[in-house]
């Protein structure tokens, strides 16, 4: 049966037509032959991420065991002279850049993972990022690696390895994105598993101390952790440019977007790769930080209302939420502090659930 | 299932014409010695094909004889098991495929659309193979997409979500994206699915005319065989993965043709609206009972 208004809805006449007819939702900017379009609602929505984060950043500036003026606060991140110079500057500053960065990769991570399994579920954890790094860090932990100073980078290796062997075994004539999630909830699984093995047969003491540096927290790290991630997003951010636009390519079916000459093999190369560099070297600097790569992309399309994930909404609402979480994690029962992934997770998962509860754009499960 | 035997042959048995004719028109698009594949099972084996420039090309065949099959090789979804399909003279694998993506366009038979995406942005994105990431919207774009929805009819509908739509509302909206690629060759698997009688014959009259009109080169699936050959000026038969027979649909269209395709008695006639076959599916009582004017005259009459 098909509606009778289909004859009748047709067209504005189209000759003589004044502004330019584009894509809902899409403001357009032209110049000469370039021509850029800008989703509308998006643009809003991470103007208002990107205060809403200032703000997380101030306030996580300002407290601490002592309150410090926000003006304070500011004059020292302008660099100009201030008595809280120490406090501000070197004590907290660099906590709450490692977790804006963390934050922010680990959301976008998320976002490319989720596309490439065609699947909201999915995220770091799931493909063996997470649990293959810990393995093989507690691993060298137990059989008497004695320096910490390469136990982040053999989380980061452990992570790619992990993510690498999942993306292989689930190739076949092509990435399934069905296969992927499986192998990669089976790899997660064994390696698990090889872990609480390495735990028990290892040293206790080592085991004991490779599981605390593994359990997600930004207590206790700063300027070590945060140069090297920093330096290591800025490497990987011509790729994250790349897989903004890769992204909405491969958020249409196998036959028509190739019919539409993406290449698909590639692009879910790319944005597979990308979104496990991105996760490894934030687990690598933070340990396993909860729920921010499952949350953060889904909360942000919904917020955004676009087809494909934003993926800069994402990095600054993952930046906010792990910024906003260690705050509390930090002062909520002072001076006990929490693990930061038990506050994302507080944060994030009700607020997920309301969306979706209260959710225009639903979703097929 | 195939049982092909002639490796490098296609029409077969008696096929009322065969291709490579000497006055045959200029081709872009062919297969030669085409095979393919899922797995072990072969599907296709040996096939060759020209599909004549400038004409509508419809493919008939009873359900999984590798129509679609066929058609996803020629778009480059399928990669051959042997043999090429070749987009002017070149190996379609060899050809860049955003290149390829311009000179040829494809609408699957079962597309999906990304989750809450709305139709205007569904059809823009058949500008992909045009656009850069410096030029996401020019004013090429705009034209092609206004144009595409206005001739499909789904105008009206730029703002709701694609998740939302009636089959048939859909199945307009895939065929204005596919129509917004703008390439010469347009490959349509069954773009008639789930439109009612007079939607059909709209989306078919649009067919011809993009053909008549700017001289596309159409090649179809139609399930219809009537259908088939009031708009097809190349008529292509398949059976289990060969091709029986070709040529325009006023010759190869038979009672016989019906019979060895689909294994149906029929009776011929000529149409009372265009003159051309009528396939009348069922035994006549006696051989002269085929005559046109006992036919009842109820299809739409196709606008000119
Ligand atoms: N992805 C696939 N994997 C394995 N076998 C397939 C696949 N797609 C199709 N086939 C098989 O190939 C054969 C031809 O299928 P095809 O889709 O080409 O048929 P068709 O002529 O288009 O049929 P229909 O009229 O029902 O659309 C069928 O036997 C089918 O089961
Ligand atoms: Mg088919």
């Amino acid at each position: 049966m098909t509606a009778p208004d289909a004859v009748g809805e047709t067209p504005r006449e189209a000759p003589g037509r004044e502004a330019p007819v584009r894509p809902p939702g899409y403001g357009l900017v032209r110049r000469g032959r370039a021509s850029f379009l800008l989703h509308r609602r998006s643009a809003a929505v991470t103007a208002a991420l990107a205060a809403a984060l200032a703000a997380a950043v101030v306030a996580s500036l300002c407290l601490g065991e002592t309150a410090t003026a926000p003006t304070e606060v500011v004059r020292v991140l302008l660099g100009l002279p201030s008595p809280e110079e120490l406090v501000v500057g070197t004590l907290r500053l660099p906590r709450v850049v490692l977790g804006l960065m963390v934050g922010a990769a680990l959301g976008v991570a998320g976002g490319l993972i989720q596309t490439v399994a065609r699947n909201p579920l999915a995220s770091p954890e799931i493909i063996g990022v997470t649990h293959g790094a810990a393995a093989l860090t507690v691993g060298a932990m137990t059989f008497g690696l004695t320096s910490y100073a390469l136990l982040p980078y053999l989380s980061v290796a452990g992570g790619m390895l992990a993510a690498a062997l999942v993306y292989v075994f689930a190739w076949r004539r092509g990435l399934s994105a069905a296969r992927f999630v499986l192998i990669g909830l089976g790899f997660s699984v064994a390696l698990r598993s090889l872990t609480q093995l390495f735990m028990t047969k290892g040293d206790f003491l080592a085991a004991q101390q490779a599981q605390v540096w593994l359990t997600g927290s930004l207590n206790g790290r700063g300027w070590e952790q945060a140069g090297p991630l920093g330096w290591a997003l800025l490497a990987v951010l011509p790729a994250v440019l790349w897989c903004a636009r890769a992204q909405r390519q491969a958020a249409l079916d196998d036959d028509t977007a190739t019919a539409l000459g993406v290449r698909l093999g590639r692009v879910r190369l790319g944005l597979a790769a990308t979104g496990v560099v991105l996760a490894s070297v934030a687990t690598g600097a933070a340990g396993p930080v909860d729920f921010v790569a499952l949350l953060s992309p889904q909360i942000a399309r919904r917020l955004t209302r676009t087809a494909q994930i934003p993926l800069l909404a994402t990095a600054l609402l993952g930046a906010f939420v792990v910024t906003l979480g260690d705050l509390l994690a930090r002062r909520l029962l002072a001076p006990v502090e929490l693990p930061v992934g038990v506050l994302t997770a507080a944060i994030g998962a009700p607020y997920l659930v309301w969306l979706i509860a209260r959710g225009r754009t639903g979703g097929r499960p | 299932m195939t049982d092909t035997t002639s490796p490098g042959g296609t029409t077969a048995d008696g096929g009322p014409d065969r291709t490579g004719a000497p006055d045959a028109p200029a081709s872009r698009l062919s297969a030669r010695g085409l095979t393919l594949a899922y797995e072990s099972r072969t599907v296709v084996d040996g096939l060759d094909l020209d599909v004549p420039d400038g004409r509508v090309t419809v493919v008939v065949g009873p359900n999984a004889c590798g129509k679609s099959t066929l058609l996803r090789a020629l778009g480059r979804l399928l990669r051959p098991r042997r043999g090429a399909v070749l987009l002017d003279g070149r190996e379609l694998d060899r050809v860049p495929t955003r290149a390829v993506a311009r000179s040829l366009g494809l609408l699957p038979q079962a597309p999906v659309a990304p989750e809450a995406i709305t139709v205007g942005n569904l059809v823009a994105r058949g500008r992909q193979p045009h656009q850069r990431w410096w030029q996401q919207w020019s004013e090429a774009d705009e034209r092609a997409v206004t144009d595409a929805m206005d001739s499909t009819g789904v105008t009206g509908l730029a703002d709701r979500a694609v998740d939302e739509l009636s089959g048939g509302q859909r199945q307009r909206v895939w065929i204005a994206m596919a129509l917004a690629q703008e390439t010469e060759l347009l490959l349509l698997d069954e773009p008639t699915t789930y439109l009612d009688i007079a939607h059909q014959v709209e989306v078919l009259d649009l067919v011809r005319r993009l053909n008549r009109e700017r001289g596309r080169t159409v090649v179809m699936v139609l399930h219809d065989l009537n259908q088939a050959a009031r708009y097809a000026d190349h008529l292509v038969a398949m059976r289990e993965g060969r091709i029986v027979a070709q040529g325009p649909p006023g010759r190869a269209v038979t009672a016989d043709l019906v019979r060895e395709v689909f294994g149906l008695e029929a009776v011929v006639v000529p149409d009372p609206v265009t003159g051309g076959p009528l396939v009348v599916p069922g035994a006549p009582a006696s051989a002269s009972a085929a005559a046109p004017a006992t036919v009842p005259v109820n299809i739409r009459k196709a606008t000119p």
